[in-house]
């Protein structure tokens, strides 16, 4: 049951990263991330206790979003949706996370809700999550002793856990550049249209002509995480995109899920649309009509 | 009266800048110095339950708690949070089988939520923390979530007064056979060609409306309860506190907020009883309740869910000769209205069509949910779900045209209307009919999608209704108004009418300026206190502008009556003979001889001696006029609606295209919020046979009591909308006005059933219709469509 009064808790506002980092080192586990909000608010509301939470509202420069043809798209962990929404270079190379973002939420929460966030969150129906891990995203760490990498797809350990230490923040999400033949697209099916998905699916394929060379799949709202779909992205690799592939991909997806009833749709329908979904985010991706 | 100058007007809404500039006072808006907190303890552990220990000692040591309040700590007197038993007489009320039995506190948990305790608090956050505190050791008990389950033999009661679980029944002493209806219905259907049958689930919709529940009482030093309530009824609330409070009338006093919509959720009381026991309990403190929309949801009555069986015979002509219907309906945990939505549910559909027999058998059962009381429609969309359903069926087999069959044997002017009581003043249904389906191109559109192929299909339905405007003859109508002419001749209207967000304070207003003959700034409306406002029964029934309305006319009639006969006096004229153009009162034909309406107002008041003539200066004492108002008739108001539609075959997917609503309101008193109306009502309408309903898992938990698993459609989810108001005037409503209100909901609901038939030749009896549901349907008729 949800509440009018948050629970207690201390409010954390480093001014600055090493300061941020220093507070992550000493609390750990005690300290809840909090971004955007929009989803540890929400949280604590309906119970989520934390005896801690960092803001990283007083820290600069965290909401950088920069193209380059050569290295791809850098954003911070305070890029927010909307900035996504509204950049030309995010619509013009990164379709399926420009798509993503476009139908997230409501104007007002993606003018505060960041796709770092949503990545972290750890949610299965992660709009942005199904895009970045669809285009093979990196996100960056940070700790008191120093950064690493992690790539989309060792992020997602289990519901709502991430491969994030609890010392470390997300500094960095980068997303490679798109070469030559390089699509994407992305899809939902909602209950109505303000929701979140009760099936997402997001879709990066390497195209030489008709060919496909390379294909990242991923479906969202049919596992405990986010997930890639290595089935349907062996049938389509080396493929020609046609309606027998699509057929076939739409098939092999049966295999990578397995979703469950909850209170957004049943594991028989998300069985039952899962096909049809993905052979549509691959049209889209292709120009298909 | 010549043309017109208000009535007929989108003018500006009187409540409109205060509510967009958030300078409007909702209850939650309310804080007084040393205002304490309330909180209910609810219990989420159980869905049925008994209360064996309930230990408040913990919460009551938390710094900040004032008092803690278990069942015995306030009145013991038991109460039921609806008004529809004041409505009835007693002796009807007794044949009805309405009771009293609900406890501000209870010791046998009905439903997910039902409220044990209270905690008075010097801040919400600290009542909140001690409510954590409260311990409670529970008896399980069975926890029944339908009709089937409760009504079992075994089943434990939830009141000795109703056995066997059964709230309602249509009673023996008023309908023989506990039926209502005519004709021999079973001899009908074995001389019929063709008859169908199909039981259907009606969905648990929630009103949902925009402000969440708030409430405030004092117990002040006069000795007087005071509440300030959003309620929909504060008349009806008055009496309900006095009598449960044991106070005599002039000690309860109840000042109605700005209410942020209603839509039934407010019928009655909510937590009234709850934050005036509490506020009982620290006399001179004002106490402040304010919940959570989870709570609210689980708190305030909604739509009951129904399980209903029908079955209809036809001859080859599409002649309709039978009609046999019996809804049962999960009531929740506690009685509320329980008499009368059985009832009316059955009373929609005697009125529609002209059925040569029929019977309607109305049930409700008690069931583990949150209570169900009134929602706009109030029956009306459950039935013209399964009503609308069921002739369409009827019109594919027999081959007939929808359309046409409607038109050809709904009801007209002059046949009985619902309880068969009076007859129907007007009737424009063909009219919405044609307009509607020239605006939508049914005709094209409905045999262009006979035939199509491919995964997207698209479908075009229609629904006809009518409603009610106000209550007569069935239970209680009743309204007062006061007007006072000021000095400058402007006029005060005293009337107790709400306006929920539907506009009412506006159109009342437009009557009373219209009927006056001022401007419509020269007119106040004085509403929501309960000292000042003399009786209306408040707003249900979509009665406010037909019985509230006629009310205002008459008592502005009778004001602006005594001013003329003042001025005929003055002029030595006979009173017709006089018109009023603004404030200036002249024989008709010599607008030379006139007197200012201003200067017989303020002589009547400031009413000096005149020293010359030592008579004074004009006629005494302020103009007032009074009606106690019982309106003669309902005027139900007719309106047929047009949905079409797209339906994804391979997924179940529905996208809504386009929707037309036409209404036979009689006379739009301001166009604009009649299409409001039409256009809001689309909203739920489309959202009950779509998405909406709440959701229990096997313990009787509500399972989506939020809007973040509850879906209304948005904003982007509506269709294009048309709203034709048909307007040839009713011989009986205020400058021929039919009512509005509830209307809009109703055959949305059938029409978009109606819709997802023709695309995809499935009709869905479970509402409501998902994707999960159409795409299930699809897949069982082995067609993938893939």
């Amino acid at each position: 049951m949800s509440t009018r009064v948050l629970t207690e808790f201390d409010l954390l506002l480093p001014a600055s990263l090493e300061e941020a980092l220093d507070m992550l080192e000493r609390e750990r586990s005690a300290v809840t991330v909090l971004s955007g909000g929009t989803d540890l608010l929400v949280a604590m509301k309906a119970g989520f206790k934390t005896a801690k939470a960092m803001s990283l509202a007083h820290l600069r420069n965290l909401d950088f979003l920069a193209y380059d043809s050569g290295s791809g798209l850098r954003m911070g962990p305070r890029t927010t949706i909307a900035q996504i929404v509204d950049s030309a270079d995010v619509k013009q190379h990164y379709p399926a996370l420009w798509q993503a973002a476009k139908i997230f939420a409501t104007p007002q929460l993606r003018n505060t809700a960041t796709v770092v966030g949503n990545l972290l969150r750890g949610s299965p129906a992660g709009d942005c999550s199904a895009a970045v891990s669809a285009l093979g995203g990196t996100l960056v760490m940070a700790s008191a002793q120093g950064r690493r990498e992690v790539h989309v797809d060792n992020l997602w350990v289990s519901y709502g856990v991430t491969a994030r230490a609890d010392n470390e923040m997300a500094v960095e999400l980068r997303i490679p550049a798109p070469t030559k033949g390089t699509v994407s697209a992305f899809r939902r099916l909602t209950r109505v249209n303000e929701d979140l998905a009760k099936l997402n699916v997001a879709a990066c394929l390497q195209l030489d002509g008709s060919t496909c060379t390379g294909a990242r799949l991923a479906m969202g709202c049919v596992a405990p995480t986010m997930i890639r779909l290595p089935s349907a992205e062996a049938v389509l690799t080396g493929a020609t995109i046609n309606d027998d592939t699509l057929a076939l991909a739409a098939e092999a997806v049966q295999q990578d899920i397995s979703p469950i009833d909850d209170q957004r749709s049943t594991a028989e329908y998300r069985r039952a649309v899962a096909g049809v979904y993905l052979k549509r985010t691959v049209q889209q991706a292709c120009g298909i009509a | 009266m010549g043309e017109l100058k208000t009535v007929g007007k989108s003018i500006e809404r009187v409540d409109i800048r205060a509510k967009v500039c958030g300078t409007a006072v909702y209850a939650a808006d309310i804080k007084f110095p040393g205002m304490l907190h309330g909180k209910v303890v609810r219990c989420y552990e159980h869905a049925h339950a008994r209360v064996k220990r309930l230990d408040l000692s913990a919460a009551a040591k938390v710094p900040g708690v004032i008092k803690v309040l278990g069942p015995k700590d306030v009145t013991t007197k038991k109460y039921n949070q609806s008004v529809i038993d004041l409505m009835a007489s007693k002796t009807e009320g007794q044949m009805l089988g309405d009771i009293e039995e609900q406890s501000i506190f209870t010791e046998h948990v009905k439903f997910y939520g039902d409220g044990i305790a209270g905690i008075i608090a010097i801040s919400e956050e600290v009542a909140e923390r001690a409510a954590q505190l409260v311990k409670v050791e529970y008896e399980p008990l069975p926890v029944y979530l339908t009709p089937e389950e409760s009504g079992a033999p075994d089943a434990v009661q939830f009141t000795p007064e109703k056995p066997g679980n059964r709230a309602f029944q249509l009673p023996e002493a008023m309908f023989p056979g506990n039926a209502l209806g005519w004709g021999d219905v079973d001899k009908a259907f074995e001389e019929a060609d063709l008859v169908i049958e199909d039981t259907f689930y009606t969905p648990k919709q929630k009103q949902c409306q925009m402000e969440p529940n708030s409430y405030v009482a004092l117990f002040d030093d006069e000795g007087r309860l005071n509440c300030w309530t959003s309620g929909q009824m504060p008349k009806l609330v008055h009496e309900k506190l006095s009598r449960l409070f044991e106070l005599p009338m002039s000690r309860v006093k109840i000042n109605q907020t700005v209410v942020g919509g209603g839509f039934g959720a407010r019928l009655g009381m909510v937590l009234e009883p709850e934050v005036c026991a509490m506020a009982l309990a620290v006399p001179g403190k004002p106490v402040k309740i304010q919940q959570p929309r989870e709570e609210d949801w689980l708190t305030s009555p909604s739509r009951h869910p129904s399980r209903y069986w029908m079955k209809i015979g036809f001859k080859k002509d599409g002649t309709p000769v039978a009609i046999d219907a019996k809804s049962v309906n999960f009531k929740g945990g506690y009685y509320l209205d329980g008499s009368a939505l059985a009832s009316t549910t059955g009373f929609w559909l005697q009125g529609m069509y002209k059925f040569q027999n029929l019977r309607y058998k109305g049930e409700s059962y008690f069931t583990n949910q949150p209570v169900c009381g009134a929602f706009r429609g109030y029956g009306n969309p459950q039935t013209n779900f399964v009503l609308e359903q069921m002739i369409e069926r009827a019109c594919v087999e027999l081959n007939l045209d929808p359309l046409q069959w409607r038109r050809k044997w709904h009801k007209e002017t002059g046949d009985l209307s619902w309880l068969n009581a009076t007859p129907y003043t007007s009737c424009a249904l063909n009219e919405c009919l044609d307009r509607g389906a020239a605006a939508i191109g049914w005709e094209e559109k409905r045999k262009k999608y006979a035939n199509q192929t491919g995964t997207k299909r698209r479908g075009i339905g229609v629904a006809v209704g009518n409603h009610t405007s106000g209550a007569f003859p069935m239970i209680l109508e009743h309204t007062t108004c006061t007007v006072h002419l000021n000095e400058d001749a402007s006029a005060t209207v005293l009337v107790a009418c709400s306006d929920l967000g539907q506009g009412s304070h506006t159109t009342l207003r437009q009557i009373a300026a219209e009927t006056l003959g001022w401007p419509i700034e020269d007119v106040r409306l004085e509403t929501g206190d309960s000292d000042a406002n003399g009786f209306d029964i408040g707003a249900h029934a979509s009665r406010t502008l037909y019985v509230g309305g006629a009310a205002v006319m008459k008592a502005c009639q009778d004001a602006r009556g005594q001013l003329l006969d003042r001025a005929a006096r003055i002029l030595k004229v006979n009173r017709d003979e006089l018109d009023m153009d603004n404030k200036t009162i002249y024989v008709e034909g010599s607008p030379e001889r006139s007197v200012s309406a201003r200067d017989i107002c303020r002589v009547g008041i400031y009413n000096f001696v005149d020293h010359a003539t030592g008579l004074p200066e004009g006629e005494m004492g302020q103009i007032q006029a009074y009606v106690s108002y019982k309106p003669e008739q309902n005027s139900p108001p007719f309106f047929a609606t047009f949905v079409e539609l797209e339906v994804d075959l391979e997924t179940g997917e529905v996208e809504l295209l386009e929707l037309v609503s036409s209404h036979d309101i009689g006379k739009a008193i301001h166009p604009a919020i009649c299409e409001g109306q039409m256009e809001g009502g689309a909203q739920q309408g489309l959202g009950m046979a779509l998405t909406e309903e709440t959701y229990f898992n096997e313990k009787g938990f509500a399972t989506n009591n939020s809007f973040t698993d509850y879906k209304m459609l948005g904003a982007s989810d509506m269709p294009r909308m048309t709203s034709i108001l048909v307007e040839n005037g009713d011989p009986y409503g205020p400058f021929g006005a039919k009512s509005v209100g509830e209307a809009g909901v109703v055959t949305p609901v059938g029409a978009t059933a109606n819709a997802i038939f023709q695309a995809t030749g499935i009709q869905f009896t479970q509402g409501p219709i998902t994707p999960e549901k159409i795409l299930r349907a699809i897949r069982e008729r082995g067609q993938t469509y893939v």
